[in-house]
Protein backbone atom coordinates (compact mmCIF):
# COMPACT_ATOMS: atom_id res chain seq x y z
CA UNK A 1 0.00 0.00 0.00
CA UNK A 2 3.08 2.65 0.72
CA UNK A 3 4.79 1.18 -1.66
CA UNK A 4 2.21 1.56 -4.67
CA UNK A 5 1.42 5.18 -2.79
CA UNK A 6 4.98 6.42 -3.03
CA UNK A 7 5.53 4.57 -6.97
CA UNK A 8 2.45 7.03 -7.98
CA UNK A 9 3.98 9.77 -6.07
CA UNK A 10 7.28 9.86 -7.92
CA UNK A 11 4.96 9.11 -11.60
CA UNK A 12 3.15 12.29 -10.61
CA UNK A 13 6.66 13.90 -9.74
CA UNK A 14 8.29 12.95 -13.18
CA UNK A 15 4.84 13.89 -15.03
CA UNK A 16 5.11 17.04 -13.40
CA UNK A 17 9.14 18.00 -13.90
CA UNK A 18 8.34 17.04 -17.81
CA UNK A 19 5.68 19.13 -18.42
CA UNK A 20 8.02 21.84 -16.38
CA UNK A 21 11.10 21.30 -18.14
CA UNK A 22 9.24 20.63 -21.56
CA UNK A 23 7.56 24.35 -21.49
CA UNK A 24 4.57 22.81 -22.73
CA UNK A 25 2.70 25.05 -20.62
CA UNK A 26 1.77 28.43 -22.61
CA UNK A 27 2.38 31.71 -20.78
CA UNK A 28 1.34 34.01 -23.34
CA UNK A 29 -0.66 36.82 -22.44
CA UNK A 30 -3.00 35.81 -25.19
CA UNK A 31 -3.54 32.61 -23.54
CA UNK A 32 -6.76 32.94 -20.72
CA UNK A 33 -6.45 30.76 -17.90
CA UNK A 34 -8.80 27.18 -17.78
CA UNK A 35 -12.11 28.71 -16.22
CA UNK A 36 -11.37 26.00 -13.41
CA UNK A 37 -7.61 27.40 -12.46
CA UNK A 38 -8.90 30.75 -12.93
CA UNK A 39 -11.77 29.85 -10.30
CA UNK A 40 -9.22 28.79 -7.73
CA UNK A 41 -6.97 31.69 -7.64
CA UNK A 42 -9.60 33.50 -7.82
CA UNK A 43 -11.42 32.12 -4.63
CA UNK A 44 -7.56 32.01 -2.65
CA UNK A 45 -7.66 35.70 -3.68
CA UNK A 46 -10.58 36.41 -1.79
CA UNK A 47 -10.07 34.44 1.03
CA UNK A 48 -6.55 35.51 1.70
CA UNK A 49 -7.74 39.00 1.71
CA UNK A 50 -10.71 38.56 3.63
CA UNK A 51 -8.37 36.84 6.21
CA UNK A 52 -5.67 39.59 6.07
CA UNK A 53 -7.93 42.33 6.33
CA UNK A 54 -10.58 41.26 9.14
CA UNK A 55 -8.96 43.56 11.94
CA UNK A 56 -8.61 47.00 9.46
CA UNK A 57 -10.93 49.72 11.42
CA UNK A 58 -12.41 51.66 8.48
CA UNK A 59 -12.19 55.47 9.52
CA UNK A 60 -15.16 56.87 11.63
CA UNK A 61 -16.84 59.61 8.39
CA UNK A 62 -15.04 57.94 5.74
CA UNK A 63 -16.71 59.44 2.39
CA UNK A 64 -16.68 63.47 3.12
CA UNK A 65 -16.73 65.46 -0.37
CA UNK A 66 -13.15 66.47 0.14
CA UNK A 67 -11.68 63.23 0.57
CA UNK A 68 -13.62 61.96 -1.96
CA UNK A 69 -12.28 64.76 -4.39
CA UNK A 70 -8.94 64.24 -2.90
CA UNK A 71 -9.32 60.33 -4.23
CA UNK A 72 -10.91 61.54 -7.20
CA UNK A 73 -6.79 62.92 -7.50
CA UNK A 74 -5.65 60.00 -6.72
CA UNK A 75 -6.72 57.65 -8.54
CA UNK A 76 -6.67 59.71 -11.77
CA UNK A 77 -2.78 60.26 -10.89
CA UNK A 78 -2.23 56.57 -10.19
CA UNK A 79 -5.09 53.79 -10.84
CA UNK A 80 -7.17 54.84 -13.98
CA UNK A 81 -4.14 53.73 -16.32
CA UNK A 82 -4.82 50.63 -15.71
CA UNK A 83 -8.76 50.44 -14.18
CA UNK A 84 -9.96 52.98 -16.15
CA UNK A 85 -13.70 54.33 -15.09
CA UNK A 86 -17.24 54.91 -16.47
CA UNK A 87 -16.90 56.37 -19.87
CA UNK A 88 -12.69 56.40 -19.48
CA UNK A 89 -10.63 53.27 -21.11
CA UNK A 90 -7.80 52.19 -19.48
CA UNK A 91 -4.03 52.40 -21.27
CA UNK A 92 -3.14 49.84 -23.88
CA UNK A 93 -0.36 48.49 -20.60
CA UNK A 94 -3.71 48.31 -18.48
CA UNK A 95 -6.24 46.44 -20.83
CA UNK A 96 -3.90 43.61 -22.40
CA UNK A 97 -2.78 42.56 -19.14
CA UNK A 98 -3.61 39.07 -17.58
CA UNK A 99 -5.33 39.39 -15.14
CA UNK A 100 -7.01 41.72 -17.00
CA UNK A 101 -7.43 44.56 -14.02
CA UNK A 102 -10.64 45.28 -14.08
CA UNK A 103 -13.40 47.83 -13.51
CA UNK A 104 -13.79 49.77 -9.97
CA UNK A 105 -17.68 50.46 -10.10
CA UNK A 106 -18.31 46.86 -9.01
CA UNK A 107 -16.05 46.85 -6.50
CA UNK A 108 -18.48 46.99 -3.12
CA UNK A 109 -20.05 43.97 -4.70
CA UNK A 110 -16.73 41.92 -4.26
CA UNK A 111 -15.43 43.71 -1.45
CA UNK A 112 -15.70 45.09 1.89
CA UNK A 113 -14.42 48.51 2.61
CA UNK A 114 -11.63 47.65 4.53
CA UNK A 115 -10.86 44.87 2.18
CA UNK A 116 -10.26 47.63 -0.52
CA UNK A 117 -7.89 49.16 1.57
CA UNK A 118 -6.10 46.49 2.22
CA UNK A 119 -5.83 45.59 -1.58
CA UNK A 120 -4.31 49.04 -2.20
CA UNK A 121 -2.13 49.64 0.24
CA UNK A 122 -0.78 45.65 0.03
CA UNK A 123 -1.05 45.05 -3.68
CA UNK A 124 -1.62 41.26 -5.14
CA UNK A 125 1.11 39.11 -5.82
CA UNK A 126 1.27 37.84 -9.66
CA UNK A 127 -1.70 40.26 -10.82
CA UNK A 128 -0.20 43.21 -11.41
CA UNK A 129 -1.81 44.62 -8.85
CA UNK A 130 0.90 47.24 -7.26
CA UNK A 131 1.44 47.66 -3.43
CA UNK A 132 0.67 51.69 -2.41
CA UNK A 133 2.07 51.63 1.23
CA UNK A 134 5.60 53.01 0.31
CA UNK A 135 3.76 55.02 -2.25
CA UNK A 136 1.01 56.85 -0.92
CA UNK A 137 0.14 58.42 2.53
CA UNK A 138 -2.62 56.47 4.24
CA UNK A 139 -5.15 59.85 3.62
CA UNK A 140 -4.56 59.52 0.61
CA UNK A 141 -4.95 55.41 0.75
CA UNK A 142 -8.26 55.86 2.41
CA UNK A 143 -9.11 59.13 0.07
CA UNK A 144 -8.85 56.85 -2.80
CA UNK A 145 -11.11 53.92 -1.47
CA UNK A 146 -13.58 56.64 -0.56
CA UNK A 147 -13.52 57.35 -4.17
CA UNK A 148 -13.64 54.08 -5.20
CA UNK A 149 -16.44 53.37 -2.43
CA UNK A 150 -18.67 56.43 -4.25
CA UNK A 151 -17.97 55.95 -8.42
CA UNK A 152 -21.49 53.62 -8.79
CA UNK A 153 -23.34 56.35 -7.91
CA UNK A 154 -21.01 58.82 -10.34
CA UNK A 155 -21.95 59.55 -14.46
CA UNK A 156 -19.39 59.53 -16.73
CA UNK A 157 -19.49 63.18 -17.16
CA UNK A 158 -19.05 63.62 -12.73
CA UNK A 159 -16.08 60.41 -13.25
CA UNK A 160 -14.60 62.69 -15.96
CA UNK A 161 -14.61 65.73 -14.20
CA UNK A 162 -13.52 64.61 -10.93
CA UNK A 163 -10.68 62.70 -12.20
CA UNK A 164 -9.21 65.23 -14.62
CA UNK A 165 -5.81 65.96 -14.31
CA UNK A 166 -5.61 69.50 -12.88
CA UNK A 167 -8.80 69.38 -10.73
CA UNK A 168 -7.93 70.59 -7.38
CA UNK A 169 -5.30 68.75 -5.08
CA UNK A 170 -4.08 66.74 -8.19
CA UNK A 171 -0.58 67.49 -7.96
CA UNK A 172 0.10 66.33 -4.65
CA UNK A 173 0.34 62.73 -4.86
CA UNK A 174 3.95 62.35 -4.48
CA UNK A 175 4.73 65.01 -2.33
CA UNK A 176 2.51 63.72 0.46
CA UNK A 177 4.41 61.16 1.66
CA UNK A 178 3.84 58.12 4.10
CA UNK B 1 -15.42 16.49 -62.85
CA UNK B 2 -12.09 15.43 -62.93
CA UNK B 3 -10.27 13.08 -60.27
CA UNK B 4 -8.12 16.67 -59.17
CA UNK B 5 -11.58 18.32 -58.42
CA UNK B 6 -13.10 16.02 -56.62
CA UNK B 7 -10.07 15.15 -54.33
CA UNK B 8 -9.90 19.02 -53.87
CA UNK B 9 -13.51 19.22 -52.77
CA UNK B 10 -13.13 16.44 -50.64
CA UNK B 11 -10.38 17.74 -48.96
CA UNK B 12 -12.26 21.24 -48.66
CA UNK B 13 -15.34 19.86 -47.50
CA UNK B 14 -13.02 17.85 -45.02
CA UNK B 15 -11.06 20.52 -43.80
CA UNK B 16 -14.50 22.77 -43.38
CA UNK B 17 -15.61 19.69 -41.14
CA UNK B 18 -12.97 19.91 -39.05
CA UNK B 19 -13.42 23.84 -38.05
CA UNK B 20 -16.92 22.18 -36.56
CA UNK B 21 -17.87 25.30 -34.10
CA UNK B 22 -15.00 27.78 -34.89
CA UNK B 23 -16.32 29.15 -38.49
CA UNK B 24 -18.28 31.92 -38.55
CA UNK B 25 -22.36 31.91 -38.24
CA UNK B 26 -24.13 32.08 -41.94
CA UNK B 27 -23.46 35.92 -43.56
CA UNK B 28 -20.79 36.80 -40.74
CA UNK B 29 -18.04 38.46 -41.96
CA UNK B 30 -14.74 38.09 -39.82
CA UNK B 31 -12.48 35.38 -38.03
CA UNK B 32 -14.45 34.09 -34.80
CA UNK B 33 -11.22 32.34 -33.49
CA UNK B 34 -9.07 35.54 -33.57
CA UNK B 35 -11.66 37.36 -32.28
CA UNK B 36 -11.94 35.70 -28.90
CA UNK B 37 -8.37 36.42 -28.38
CA UNK B 38 -8.81 39.80 -29.65
CA UNK B 39 -11.40 40.94 -27.54
CA UNK B 40 -9.24 39.79 -24.39
CA UNK B 41 -6.43 42.20 -25.41
CA UNK B 42 -9.37 45.17 -25.54
CA UNK B 43 -9.72 43.88 -22.65
CA UNK B 44 -14.39 43.25 -22.70
CA UNK B 45 -14.09 40.53 -20.05
CA UNK B 46 -13.26 43.04 -17.74
CA UNK B 47 -16.56 44.41 -17.20
CA UNK B 48 -18.88 41.58 -20.02
CA UNK B 49 -19.00 38.39 -19.07
CA UNK B 50 -18.26 36.76 -22.20
CA UNK B 51 -18.87 32.83 -23.42
CA UNK B 52 -15.58 30.28 -23.40
CA UNK B 53 -13.68 33.46 -21.64
CA UNK B 54 -12.65 32.40 -17.85
CA UNK B 55 -13.17 35.63 -16.10
CA UNK B 56 -14.88 36.30 -13.09
CA UNK B 57 -18.20 37.41 -12.74
CA UNK B 58 -19.02 41.01 -13.50
CA UNK B 59 -22.27 43.45 -13.32
CA UNK B 60 -20.64 46.28 -15.47
CA UNK B 61 -21.56 45.18 -19.04
CA UNK B 62 -24.48 43.13 -20.07
CA UNK B 63 -23.61 39.49 -20.17
CA UNK B 64 -22.20 38.94 -24.26
CA UNK B 65 -23.48 35.66 -24.27
CA UNK B 66 -26.50 35.91 -26.37
CA UNK B 67 -25.65 38.56 -28.96
CA UNK B 68 -26.67 36.36 -31.86
CA UNK B 69 -30.40 36.80 -30.92
CA UNK B 70 -30.36 40.07 -29.30
CA UNK B 71 -32.40 42.60 -31.26
CA UNK B 72 -31.06 45.92 -30.34
CA UNK B 73 -27.29 47.27 -29.35
CA UNK B 74 -27.77 49.39 -26.74
CA UNK B 75 -31.67 50.09 -27.04
CA UNK B 76 -30.40 52.25 -29.90
CA UNK B 77 -29.86 50.61 -33.06
CA UNK B 78 -30.61 47.41 -34.67
CA UNK B 79 -28.31 44.84 -33.94
CA UNK B 80 -26.29 43.93 -37.45
CA UNK B 81 -23.12 43.08 -37.57
CA UNK B 82 -21.92 46.53 -39.42
CA UNK B 83 -23.72 48.17 -36.35
CA UNK B 84 -22.24 45.67 -33.70
CA UNK B 85 -18.75 46.75 -35.49
CA UNK B 86 -19.58 50.43 -35.30
CA UNK B 87 -20.55 49.78 -31.39
CA UNK B 88 -17.30 47.92 -30.62
CA UNK B 89 -14.97 50.75 -32.53
CA UNK B 90 -16.93 53.72 -30.49
CA UNK B 91 -19.65 53.57 -28.77
CA UNK B 92 -20.37 57.03 -27.87
CA UNK B 93 -21.17 57.62 -31.08
CA UNK B 94 -24.25 55.50 -30.99
CA UNK B 95 -24.93 57.12 -27.38
CA UNK B 96 -23.46 60.00 -26.24
CA UNK B 97 -23.27 59.09 -22.65
CA UNK B 98 -22.79 55.65 -22.63
CA UNK B 99 -20.56 54.27 -19.85
CA UNK B 100 -18.71 51.74 -21.98
CA UNK B 101 -15.35 53.78 -23.14
CA UNK B 102 -13.88 53.99 -26.42
CA UNK B 103 -11.04 51.29 -26.15
CA UNK B 104 -9.23 52.49 -29.53
CA UNK B 105 -10.31 48.50 -30.83
CA UNK B 106 -8.96 48.80 -34.97
CA UNK B 107 -11.60 48.02 -37.79
CA UNK B 108 -10.35 44.50 -38.31
CA UNK B 109 -10.32 43.69 -34.62
CA UNK B 110 -13.71 44.57 -34.36
CA UNK B 111 -14.78 42.63 -36.80
CA UNK B 112 -13.25 39.79 -35.89
CA UNK B 113 -14.58 40.66 -32.39
CA UNK B 114 -18.27 40.76 -33.65
CA UNK B 115 -17.43 37.35 -35.59
CA UNK B 116 -17.25 35.58 -32.38
CA UNK B 117 -20.00 36.97 -30.43
CA UNK B 118 -22.14 36.75 -33.11
CA UNK B 119 -21.48 33.12 -33.81
CA UNK B 120 -21.90 31.97 -29.93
Amino acid sequence: MVLTLLGAGLIGAVIGLIVLRGGFYNIAATAQHYPLIYTVFEEGLQYSVQNHARDIQVPAGLGAPEQVRRGAAVYGANCIQCHGGPGVAPLQQGMSMQPVPGPLVDADLNWETRELYWITRNGIKMSGMPAWEYHLSDNDIWAVVAFVSAMPNMTTEDFRRMTAPGDAPAIATQGDQP
Amino acid sequence: MSAARITALTALTMLLAACGPTRPAPGIQGDPERGKIALTQYACHSCHTVPSIAGSKVYVGRPLGDMAERRYIAGKVPNTQDNLVRWIMDPQAIDPDNAMPNMGVSERDAIDISAYLLSQ
